[in-house]
Order: C-alpha cells, then structure tokens, then sequence
C-alpha cells in the first residue's frame, strides 16, 4: 500500500504554516522554539516524501543535516533563553527589547 | 682584505655605528661618543690605506653594488677626487667627533648626538663615493636631512627649530635642481654612471648642457650657502659647535664645490655655465665678507666667513681653475675646522656666551684657545707661509689667467676684508677688558630670551680630550699648503694627475699681471686689513675704551649690514609671505568649505539614512518574523504566477 505524494506535501504544508503561526503568535520563547521544530520537520517530511518519490537519495542526507542542525540549533536558543531570563526575570520576547533602533 | 672590501667596509662603517647609537646609544653614556669617533677613524685609516690604489693606476677603486637594468647599475668608486674628500670626511670628521665628546660631555643626549653625526659621515661617504648621478643624489639628500637633525638639536629652543626648517627647505630647493639635472642626463644619455654620461658629453646639444649645469649648480648653490641661497648658513650655527665645524665648515657646504668639480667635463663644455658659477662665486665670496665685518656672534662670524671662502672655492672651480678650488677646500677643512673648534673651546668656558663684546682679555684665561684661534685665523688670512696662503693666492691668480680681472680683483679685496674681520674677531675676544659683566645695554646687545640647556651637572670633561683634536688640527692648518710647493710638478697636481685633463680650460688668457705682483697685491690688501683692525680694535687706546666703542659701533651699524643687505626679507617677501597666505587662504576657503564640507556630508548622510531605517530595528521577534514569510510569500507568488521556473 502506498500514500500520494500530494498527501505528504499538504502534510508538510499544513505543519510548516502552524509552525510559522506559531513563531508570530506566541511570546514565550520556548513555545516558538518548538514552533521553529515544527517548521524544519515540515520541511524534512517533504524532503524525505519527494527523495522517495524521485528515488534520489541526497534527499535522506540533507534530512540528517537538517536534524543535526536543529539539534545545535535548540541548544544555542535554549542557551539565550535562559540567559536571557536569568537578566529579565520574565520570559516575554516583547518585553526583551532594550536593543531596538 | 680587498681593496674593494676596504671601500665597502668605511663606507658602510659609520652607518653601523649610526644603527648601534640609535638601538643601544642610551645604555652606552659617554662611551657612545667613543664608539661613534672609532667607527670614523677606522673607516679613515681604511680610507688612508687605499690611498696607494687610487694614485697608483687609473679609475682608482671601484665596488658594484646592485644593478637594475642595463645604464641603471649603482656602485662606489674612489678616484683622487672622491678620496680627498673621503680622507677629509673621515680625518678631519674623526677629531671633530673626539672634540665633541668632551663638547657635549653633560648634555644628556649625547648618543643621539652621536648617531646623528655618524649617520651624516655616512650621507657624505654617501655622496662622494657615488659613482653615478642619482647615488650622489641620494647622498645629497641624506645630509641635508643630517644637516637638519644636527642644527635642530637642541629642539627645545625654537630659534633651533626654526634654523633647521629653514636650512632644510632652501637644500630641498637645491635638490630639486640636481634632481632634474639627473632626469635631463639620464633622458639625454641612457645611463647614470658618470663615466657613461661623461662619455657622451660631447654628444649633448649646448642649450641642454646650460639646463643641466643650472640644475646642478642651483643644488650646489643650496648647499653651498651661494648668494642667495645663503641665508640658512648663519642662522645654522643654533647648532652645537663640533656639527658647525663638521657639517657648516669643512665637508657638507663644500658639496657645491665637489659637483662642479666632478662634473667638470660638462661645465668646461659650456662657457656659459662656467661663467655663472664664477660670477655667482665671486658674488658670494664679497657678500660673506662685507657681511663678516658686522657679525658680532663668534660662530656668525665664522660662519660668514666660511661662506666666503666657499665663494672663493666656487669662483675657483667656476673660472676653470680646478684644483686651485679643490686646494681650498682640502686648505680650508683644516684651518676652519679649528676655528670652529677654537671658538667652541671658548664658548664652552664662558658657559654658552657667544657674543664677542661680552668677551675680552681672554688671552690671560685661555692660552690654548688664543693660538688655536690665530693659527686659524693667520691661515684663513692668507698670510705668508700658512695652507691659506698657496691655496687662495692659486684661485686668486688661476681667475686671472683664466680671463677673469674683475673676479681677480674681487678676491684680491675680499682677502683684505677677510684679514680684517679675522683680526676684529681676534682682538675683541682676546683683548681689551673682560666685559662679561658689563650690562647688555652698554654694549648695544639686543635683549634675548634664551631657554636653559638640559645639563648634567657634576662632571667636566678632561680639557685634553677637546684640545687634542685642535692640536693635531694645527699641523696641517699650517702645512697643508706646502702640497702646492713644485708648481706643476707639485705632489697636489701629480696627485690629481689627469682627473681634470678635460675640464682644464685650453688656452690661458695673458695674464695681466705676473703671479708674484698677483701675490704682493693680495699680502698688501692684507697687510692692510690686519693694520686696520689692530688700529680699530687691537691698538692701547682702542683696548682703553673698547666698551663705549663697542657700544657705538653696534648702535651706529648700517642697516644694510643689520639686517644682511635684506635677502632674508627679500625672499621672505618674495616666497615665504606668498606661500603663508596662499596657505592661510586655503585653510580658510578650500579647506572647510570643500574638503570638511565633503567629509562632514557625507557623514550627515549616514546619519540621515540610519535615522530612516532605525525605525524598522522594532525589537520585536513577531515583526521580524512576519516580514520573513510576506519575503517568502512574495517569491512563491513571484516563481508560481510568472513561471519562474521553466
């Protein structure tokens, strides 16, 4: 048994733009860090759906890359989060704004 | 050791010696003025001992050094020319060197001094041992720049500063006539070395030999304190005594004289050349003269004196008659070197005083310095039996039978000048009252603010170490004349042997006179000049009341000779007010209105343009955000509607 590969990437769509609502909605930090995860696994379910589609195989090797790079990515921001809470003693993004123009 | 070994050796020696002063000096104290006078002596002896190479064979010595192209090839050569001069900068350089560190025994920057100086007998080795045109160019301008740091060095007075800015500027004017001479001559001939461009002398068209010989004799002019580019030679002795001796007496001013002579084959070919330099030397000769008779600073006399010879050096080299010129300097080196040694002797017993009316009577404290100083000045005279003697008596003579009679005449009367102001010199500070506390008023002396020195106290040098040079200095100041003794069989024409073959002038015009009415004339005028001023200065009643009289002669100086028949105001007028208001006028238009404006626009700009975009830095993450995915949409939108992909 098999699924379209149309149903893949309207899966992939619909997790990407969640995830993009989520990044422009929410004013917690972790919140949008797991909205950013949402988008990059968007983006390797379609990867992963047209590399088996096409049988080309670089397509599996960039979702390894992508993994790894969020995988650095969640700790750097994780890293800011905490330091930034550390100095705000709140956890709103709109309020930690002291470097705007 | 090769010969050629030995040249690179006392050529590159005392730029060793100015390297090591500079890095290690400091640590040294004192021992740094024997290191920079035994780097000078050995490159000396080096030079001494190849004195047997250069006369034995023809072309003398010659080193290579690098070569560009092909006519481009830089090297050292050592011919009777360049040796003498080599022999001079390093002998008579040397005792100076020794003199100096007793001079400047408590001046706290005595290896900075002593850098310098040896860096400067690098400059001139420099320019003697060049054997082409742009070499000696290099070396030309590395004295000056020598010459610069030595009169300014004692920077914390500004009338120092100020002397060697302008000594500075009026030899860089000078460089820029020989340097376009060594354009014209390379463009004319193809190669720098003299012996390529002197080759193809003949070659030249006669209107570009005048051009190149003006170039050339505006540089000789420059440093050669010529009329009227003189007016940094006075002012030059705000530096201290040993650098007056060395660089303002017996090598650096006389380059003038050294390029005329080395390019002797161009100015032989071309009487109108010749005729210039002449002139401009004689003119020279009697401006120094008539100038030295209303100096009352010892060094200000010196050095109007050491101008007038050079006019004698120059007028010698510039009628043809070139060894006659070359004798007076090699003359000259000695006999003005000790002055200038004399009179630092003297001005450093009397703590820095150096103007002759607040002397007198020091005969009584000062013994050594007195025969110093008449020994000088008897040679400088051209009395009988003294270096002076043969070597003006030749130029005097040589000008006549060169076709010269006016010029003769000038230096006939300029030697009785010369005697007299020697004498007024010598009777004023050596006889009479002691008038070193006799108020400045009294004397007509100008009140003047000078700075203190920056002196270590404590210590006085051994009086041995500054009269030994000057002792070894008598014996030539005496004797160097005797080289002319054989007339053309002398040992000074066999040693020059054919160098001036070519620039010798062919026919002798009948002299007027016969050489021994020439020398009777000369030994009369100075006779004279030695009667007057004993008579004015030296004489029981004149010694009686010297200080009214002293007082009255300075209130009663021509202005023309106060103020130096006005060259210094006629060339501040001419060229130094122009260009100080057409640089006042430019600070004020050009500059804040073009190049500040430009500057202070474009940086408004920035200012503007940050002003607008700041606005978009919200801090907020949403924003940032939200324009990502209207970026990403509005290129979906672009690739889907139009097709962007085939």
């Amino acid at each position: 048994m098999s699924v379209d590969l149309a149903n893949y990437v309207a899966l992939s769509g619909v997790m990407f733009f969640v995830g993009v609502a989520g990044v422009i909605v929410r004013r917690n930090p972790l919140i949008m860090l797991m909205a950013i995860e949402l988008m990059f696994n968007a983006a390797n379910l379609a990867l992963v759906a047209f590399a088996r589609a096409w049988v080309a195989n670089a397509g599996h090797v960039f979702v390894f890359l992508v993994i790894t790079v969020a995988a650095a990515e969640a700790a750097i921001g994780l890293a800011i989060v905490v330091a930034v809470f550390r100095r705000a003693k709140n956890v709103d993004v709109d309020e930690v704004a002291s470097m705007h123009g | 050791m090769t010969n050629e070994t030995a040249l690179y050796a006392l050529w590159l020696l005392p730029l060793a010696g100015a390297i090591a002063l500079w890095a290690f000096g400091p640590a040294l104290k004192r021992g740094a003025g024997w290191l920079g006078s035994a780097v000078v002596l050995v490159s000396f002896v080096l030079a001494a001992a190849l004195f047997g190479a250069v006369t034995g064979g023809p072309g003398g010595v010659h080193a290579p050094l690098v070569t560009w192209t092909a006519g481009f090839a830089f090297g050292l050569q050592l011919d009777p020319l360049s040796l003498l001069w080599t022999l001079i900068i390093t002998g008579v350089g040397g005792l100076i060197h020794v003199y100096a560190i007793g001079y400047m025994w408590s001046d706290r920057a005595i290896a900075r001094f002593f850098a310098y100086l040896n860096f400067f007998v690098f400059a001139m080795l420099t320019l003697v041992l060049s054997d082409n045109v742009v070499g000696l160019l290099v070396g030309w301008g590395l004295v000056g720049l020598a010459s610069y740091f030595l009169i300014g060095f004692w920077f914390y007075k500004p009338s120092a500063v100020a002397a060697a800015r302008k000594a500075f500027v009026i030899n860089v004017f000078g460089d820029l006539g020989i340097m376009y001479a060594v354009f014209a001559l390379y463009a004319a001939t193809g190669s720098i070395a003299f012996a390529d461009v002197f080759a193809k002398a003949g070659t030249l068209s006669s209107g570009l030999v005048v051009a190149i010989c003006v170039g050339l004799f505006i540089g000789a002019a420059a440093k050669s304190a010529q009329v009227p580019l003189h007016t940094w030679l006075p002012d030059a002795m705000e530096g201290p005594t040993p650098v007056s001796a060395l660089i303002h007496a017996a090598t650096m001013v006389t380059a003038g004289v050294y390029l005329v002579a080395r390019f002797a084959p161009l100015f032989s070919s071309s009487p109108a050349a010749q005729e210039m330099v002449a002139v401009v030397g004689g003119l020279t000769m009697v401006t120094g003269a008539v100038l030295g008779v209303a100096q009352w600073d010892i060094k200000r006399i010196l050095a109007y004196s050491t101008m007038s010879q050079i006019g004698y050096m120059i007028m010698g080299v510039g009628v043809g008659a070139y060894q006659a010129g070359v004798l007076h300097f090699f003359t000259h080196a000695f006999f003005k070197a000790q002055l200038f040694l004399g009179a630092g002797i003297i001005i450093h017993a009397l703590h820095d005083e150096q103007d002759v009316r607040k002397m007198g009577g020091l005969y009584f404290r000062m013994k050594f310095a007195f025969w110093a100083m008449l020994l000088g000045t008897l040679a400088i005279c051209g009395f009988p039996f003294f270096s002076g003697f043969y070597s003006k008596d030749a130029i005097v003579y040589g000008a006549l039978e060169h076709g010269h009679p006016v010029l003769f005449l000038a230096g006939v009367l300029t030697a009785g000048l010369t005697a007299y102001y020697m004498f007024r010199m010598l009777f004023v500070t050596f006889f009479g009252p002691y008038r070193g506390e006799v108020p400045d008023e009294m004397l007509g002396i100008a009140p003047q603010a000078q700075p203190a020195h920056e002196e270590e106290h404590g210590s006085h040098a051994p009086a041995w170490l500054m009269q030994a040079p000057v002792a070894i200095l008598m014996v030539p100041t005496v004797v160097a004349g005797y080289v002319l003794w054989g007339g053309a069989a002398s040992p000074w024409y066999r040693y020059f042997g054919s160098t001036f073959a070519a620039g010798e002038n062919g026919p002798l015009a009948a002299p007027l006179v016969p050489e021994w009415a020439s020398t009777l004339l000369v030994l009369a005028l100075v006779t004279a000049g030695i009667v007057v001023a004993y008579l004015r200065y030296g004489a029981p009643a004149a010694r009686a009341d010297a200080v009214a009289r002293l007082g009255r002669e300075a209130a009663g100086m021509p202005v023309a000779l106060r103020r130096a028949f006005w060259v210094d105001d006629l060339l501040a007028a001419l060229f130094v007010r122009p260009l100080q208001a057409f640089g006042e006028l430019i600070a004020r238009t050009l500059d804040p209105h073009v190049i500040d404006a430009g500057v202070r626009d474009f940086a408004w700009l920035a200012g503007a343009l940050g002003a607008i975009f700041r606005r978009l830095q919200t801090g907020l993450v949403r924003g940032y955000a939200l324009t990502i995915v209207i970026g990403a949409a509005g290129f979906i939108a672009y690739f889907a509607l139009l097709g962007g992909a085939k």
